[in-house]
């Protein structure tokens, strides 16, 4: 029985070698075919052999804005033969839970989407390559590009224009006879107007929202005058006590009031969830929107959705800006051909038509001009947040690199005080000693 | 008369206790039948169903059907049930029945393995994988199964195997057997419900590893059900949906493998003949 | 009593006892054959494990944003984590509670329902897998829209409550409620470890059953007396690895609850691969990985050391240890 065992015990290794052998078929040693373009990807071989060069993009989005980008890079293809692309898309979690990974393995693609949230943690790690040398004259206002620089040098091309607005339940509000908020609202009308919605509201629906979150007590703070709580890229840290006290206090008033709703339903919040999302499910009358997700919210309830931008203050309020866009790894081989695309991008009237509104309102006026006859409701409620934001628009405050912790901790500390736990001045002064901690790292 | 009664009793309990557990499923299924905005009310059941759900989601994507995501799975799959169901009972039995110099040194390493956090060691793994070549491949996934199937796996066998009388393999020994032919003859086949086990488990488990997939899988074509489902879902725009109406097709698989394959897991002792 | 129907077990098979020469050289025999055997493990070890887990190991003294090659810190992290992190309190005291009530609820629940279940009744393998249903859906993705669902504020088990004058809280998102809610989501999902047990309970022999019946034992006798220790095994093992899993319980945190609210369901494991994924520093949670398997280790050799009193093996001759 010996040779009886040995036979199986054989047959065993054998099938094993065969399944690893056929899974690794298709991908082995990472020359795996290109399935937008069908054509071989051969990156490491690329510029050696005949010119040809494979770059390789990533990008996040939805389906719709993958087969668009697929599109686009088969024009570009056709118009540069000697371009071919290795495409990889995915949803934003998978995007962001993916990307640390390929930093740490040196493997970035040559393009890549990025998000204005993430942009300074991968420049401030020497991530992204500098793009300032593209000249973008004629296609972005050289305003806006100014605004995008991070220590005076450019590392993403800006893809479409976003904006931080308020949207609010038009047809609920004219339902019980209040008043729609107006462009250009101050603070202090703001809070009013949620204090007089409150007494013709039934109970169970609120005007406004909780806050939690640093964004909305930094708009405040930025409307006012006062510095932004990161600047100097995370070396000063400005959280204004006086103000702060005010704006809370303001919201423990409106939680005792019933203006905004009690700290365990907030909790239970979820933007853009059917049954979850503050608005959707008919609790809240308002909540925040910006120009790239409103749509998702008109389409939990289609033609309710009214906009205003974000209140203002005697220095201005909300912001209008690019908050996405193609950058270029600082570890490519193919820079000089990735940049080359990614002015493309956001050029080409071709391009631009195949992309079509799947980023947003595109960057460029030209193109933008060219879709504007396709445009949906959803897509004009977007783009009327950035028209009635603009004028009045501060620059757009993202966290500074090594912040990130900062931003969770701020949101904790601050629901905290929304479930009674802790004082408003316990919470600032967590949130200060922190917050100042880590500046002095970033600056010395 | 007696047992008719009990057997009646358990009827009774056991279909209440199922209709509690599969809540779900009868909420799941309404839901993925539902329009978006249909999805905040309290309803089970949707006014008009959309059937369109079903058939929009199944075809998501321009260059594939779900039915090439769910070859792909399948195909990932039947590497790591065969790795696993190979594997475990020969590593297992080397553990659980021989002895030898290091075995509790090595058996303690293998425990060990299962209680670091896997987060901080899929960075080093993925730079190796990436060394090898295998990035974009099923390899990174299929692979490690054919090393034992996973610690737990090894374990389970182990002290399935430590509950086999010893008199068995001596009745065997004395018969003339070696320790190899006492584990293909003797041990192996009363390993076979535990080895079901391993197999439906290995199956069920790994259908769910989005982490892993989503780190060494990067094109589309290769993508499995798990991946392809992630696709209903960005940052602002969820496909509600179609979400649920594939989420609720992705599991089928596996609840049919659990309810064909239990038949053997339960199969006891005395049923496998081994005294025969 | 329980060893005395157990030895009595050992007359089922007429065993031949062997010749102590024989049996010292088929133990010499073993030392190639047990590396032969557990040599797909101990290769997959050496060439896929070790080194990944040696570089977590080497980066937990490190700063390492996975942006940036790693900066030698020394013991810094550790010192960090033990001196100056109140989120490390906080969330590994979320999960020894988690643990503390989890574990052993799942363990009874699971081995009472495969007791139910281990009987030839028809349909049975339709109860059996609806009954195992909610371990399938536990990593899908609809599965945080069913909780909301079920547990909202207005959600089915507070609609439920009211019939009988109650009112509910919102169970996930109220710090008071949100990790005994997440406990009982967890036992909930019961299926694997059932069906382990429900393989243990196979496996027992059923000459015992009935060479006790002829003894004249009652249900519960033979209960105690063959049935637990013949499972023995089993439980120790799902003993075991519950312990294990649940300190590493990371999915149902991450999508239901994200934590909170306030930190309230802030598993250690959720809090780890944040600092690495979200925070960008693995070198911190490496060393929070380290201190992890630290504990788990310690707590399982306590298991095991304490096996020796309640696990029985057949195959050390019928004795517990």
């Amino acid at each position: 029985m010996n040779t009886k065992w040995s036979k199986g015990f054989g047959a065993l290794m054998l099938s094993t070698l065969l399944v690893t052998s056929a899974c690794s078929g298709g991908g082995g040693g990472g020359n795996s075919p290109d399935n937008a373009t069908n054509k071989p990807a051969s990156g490491n071989v690329g510029a050696a052999e005949g010119g040809s060069t494979t770059l390789s993009i990533m990008w996040w989005g939805t389906d719709a804005r993958h087969e668009a980008t697929k599109k686009a890079l088969d024009i570009y293809t056709k118009q540069n033969p000697s371009v071919t692309f290795k495409p990889e898309f995915m949803a934003w979690d998978a995007y962001w839970q993916k990307l640390p990974t390929l930093a740490a393995s040196k493997t970035i693609t040559d393009v890549l989407q990025m998000d204005a949230a993430f942009i300074q943690e991968y420049v401030s790690r020497g991530q992204l390559e500098d793009l300032s040398d593209i000249d973008l004259s004629g296609i972005v206002d050289p305003g806006v590009i100014e605004n995008l620089k991070i220590d005076g040098k450019l590392y993403g091309i800006p893809l479409s224009q976003n904006a931080q607005g308020l949207a609010f339940n038009k047809v609920e509000l004219e339902q019980f006879g209040i008043p729609l908020p107006h462009k250009d609202w101050t603070y202090d009308e703001f809070f009013q107007w949620a204090r007089d919605a409150r007494a013709k509201l039934p109970e169970g629906k609120y005007p406004i929202g909780d806050t939690t979150s640093w964004d909305g007590f930094n708009y405040y703070q930025t409307s006012m005058g006062k510095p932004p709580i990161m600047s100097d890229g995370g070396k000063t840290f400005t959280l204004d006590k006086e103000l702060f006290m005010k704006f809370y206090g303001t919201y423990e008033e409106f939680r005792k009031a019933k203006i905004v709703p009690p700290a365990e339903k907030a909790a239970a919040f979820l933007e853009n969830d059917p049954q979850a999302d503050p608005m959707a499910s008919g609790v809240l009358m308002t909540r925040g929107a910006t120009t790239g997700s409103v749509s998702a919210l008109e389409q939990l309830m289609p033609g309710k959705v009214g906009v205003v931008n974000l209140p203002v203050g005697p220095a201005g309020g909300g912001w209008a800006q690019s908050t996405i866009f193609l950058s270029v790894s600082a570890n490519s081989k193919n820079k000089d051909e990735a940049k080359k695309f990614v002015k493309w991008f956001i050029e080409d009237k071709e391009a631009g038509t195949a992309l079509g509104l799947t980023r947003g309102i595109p960057i460029n006026p030209d193109v933008y001009a060219s879709l504007e006859a396709t445009l949906e409701p959803k897509d004009k409620i977007g783009k009327e947040i950035y028209d009635l934001s603009l004028d009045k628009a501060l620059p757009f405050y993202s966290p500074a690199a090594g912040f990130s912790e900062w931003v969770d901790t701020y949101r904790k500390e601050m629901e905290a005080v929304t479930f009674a736990q802790q004082s408003i001045e316990d919470a600032f002064n967590k949130i200060d000693k922190m917050g100042k901690e880590l500046a002095e790292k970033a600056a010395g | 008369m007696n047992t008719l009664r009990s057997n009646l009793t358990s009827h009774f309990s056991l279909s209440a206790f199922s209709f509690i557990m599969l809540y779900p499923v009868i909420w799941w299924v309404g839901a993925s039948l539902k329009k978006a905005e249909e999805l905040s009310l309290p309803t089970i059941w949707p006014k008009t169903p959309m059937w369109e759900n079903y058939s929009n989601g199944w075809h998501f994507s321009a260059d594939y059907t779900f039915a090439h995501f769910f070859g792909n799975t399948l195909l990932m799959e039947l590497g790591n049930v065969l790795g696993g169901v190979a594997t475990a009972a020969i590593v297992a039995y080397g553990f659980g029945r021989l002895n030898f110099k290091l075995r509790g040194f090595w058996f303690s390493i293998l425990l060990l393995t299962m209680m670091l956090p896997g987060q901080v060691t899929v960075v080093p793994q993925y730079i190796l994988f990436n060394k090898l070549g295998f990035v974009d491949s099923y390899v990174p996934l299929v692979l490690p199964h054919f090393f034992g199937g996973g610690a737990f796996f090894i374990f389970l066998l182990v002290q399935f195997i430590r509950s086999i009388p010893r008199d068995l393999d001596e009745a065997a020994t004395i018969d003339g057997a070696s320790v190899y032919g006492i584990f293909w003859r003797v041990v192996l086949p009363l390993l076979k419900p535990a080895l079901v086990t391993v197999g439906i488990f290995t199956f069920i488990w790994s259908w769910d590893d989005f982490f892993a997939q989503v780190l060494y899988l990067s094109s589309v074509d290769k993508f499995t059900v798990g991946l392809a489902l992630r696709m209903f879902i960005d940052q602002f725009d969820i496909q509600w949906g179609q979400l649920l109406a594939m989420s609720l097709l992705s599991i089928l698989p596996s609840v049919l493998i659990f309810f064909l394959a239990q038949k053997h897991f339960v199969e006891g002792i005395a049923t496998t003949g081994l005294k025969g | 009593m329980t060893i005395g129907v157990i030895a009595d077990s050992k007359t089922r098979t007429q065993t031949k006892s062997m010749p102590v020469k024989e049996k010292s050289k088929r133990i010499s025999g073993q030392q190639l054959a047990g590396y032969i055997f557990i040599s797909p493990w101990l290769l997959g070890f050496l060439l896929l494990t070790l080194w990944p887990i040696a570089q977590s190991f080497y980066l937990s003294f490190t700063e390492y944003s996975l942006l940036e090659d790693p900066v030698w810190t020394g013991t810094d992290n550790y010192v960090n984590i033990f001196t100056d992190d109140a989120t490390f309190t906080k969330s590994l005291s979320v999960t020894f509670m988690f643990v503390l009530f989890s574990v052993p609820l799942k363990l009874f629940f699971s081995l009472m329902v495969a007791i139910a279940l281990n009987k030839n009744i028809k349909g049975m393998n339709l109860y059996r897998t609806a009954i195992y249903f909610p371990s399938l859906i536990g990593g899908s993705i609809a599965v945080a829209a069913l909780w909301r669902n079920m547990f909202g504020l207005d959600g089915y088990v507070n609609q439920v409550l009211a019939w009988f004058g109650i009112e509910g809280v919102g169970w996930i998102s109220n710090p008071d409620t949100s990790l005994g809610t997440l406990i009982l989501l967890n036992t909930w999902q019961f299926g694997s470890t059932m069906v382990i047990f429900l393989a243990g309970l196979k496996q027992v022999p059923q000459e015992l059953y009935e060479s006790a019946s002829v003894d004249g034992a009652g249900k519960v006798r033979k209960f105690i007396s063959i049935t637990l220790p013949m499972l023995s095994p089993v439980m120790f093992f799902n003993l075991v690895l519950g312990i294990i899993g649940s300190f590493q319980t990371f999915t149902s945190a991450f999508i239901i609850t994200k934590g909170g609210p306030i930190n309230s369901t802030y598993m250690y494991a959720m809090f780890l691969y944040e600092k690495a994924f979200k925070h960008y520093q693995m070198g911190y949670a490496s060393a929070l990985a380290w201190i992890l398997l630290s504990i788990v280790a310690l707590l399982t050799l306590i298991n095991f050391a304490a096996s020796r009193y309640w696990v029985f093996y057949e195959s050390d001759g019928g004795k517990t240890k």
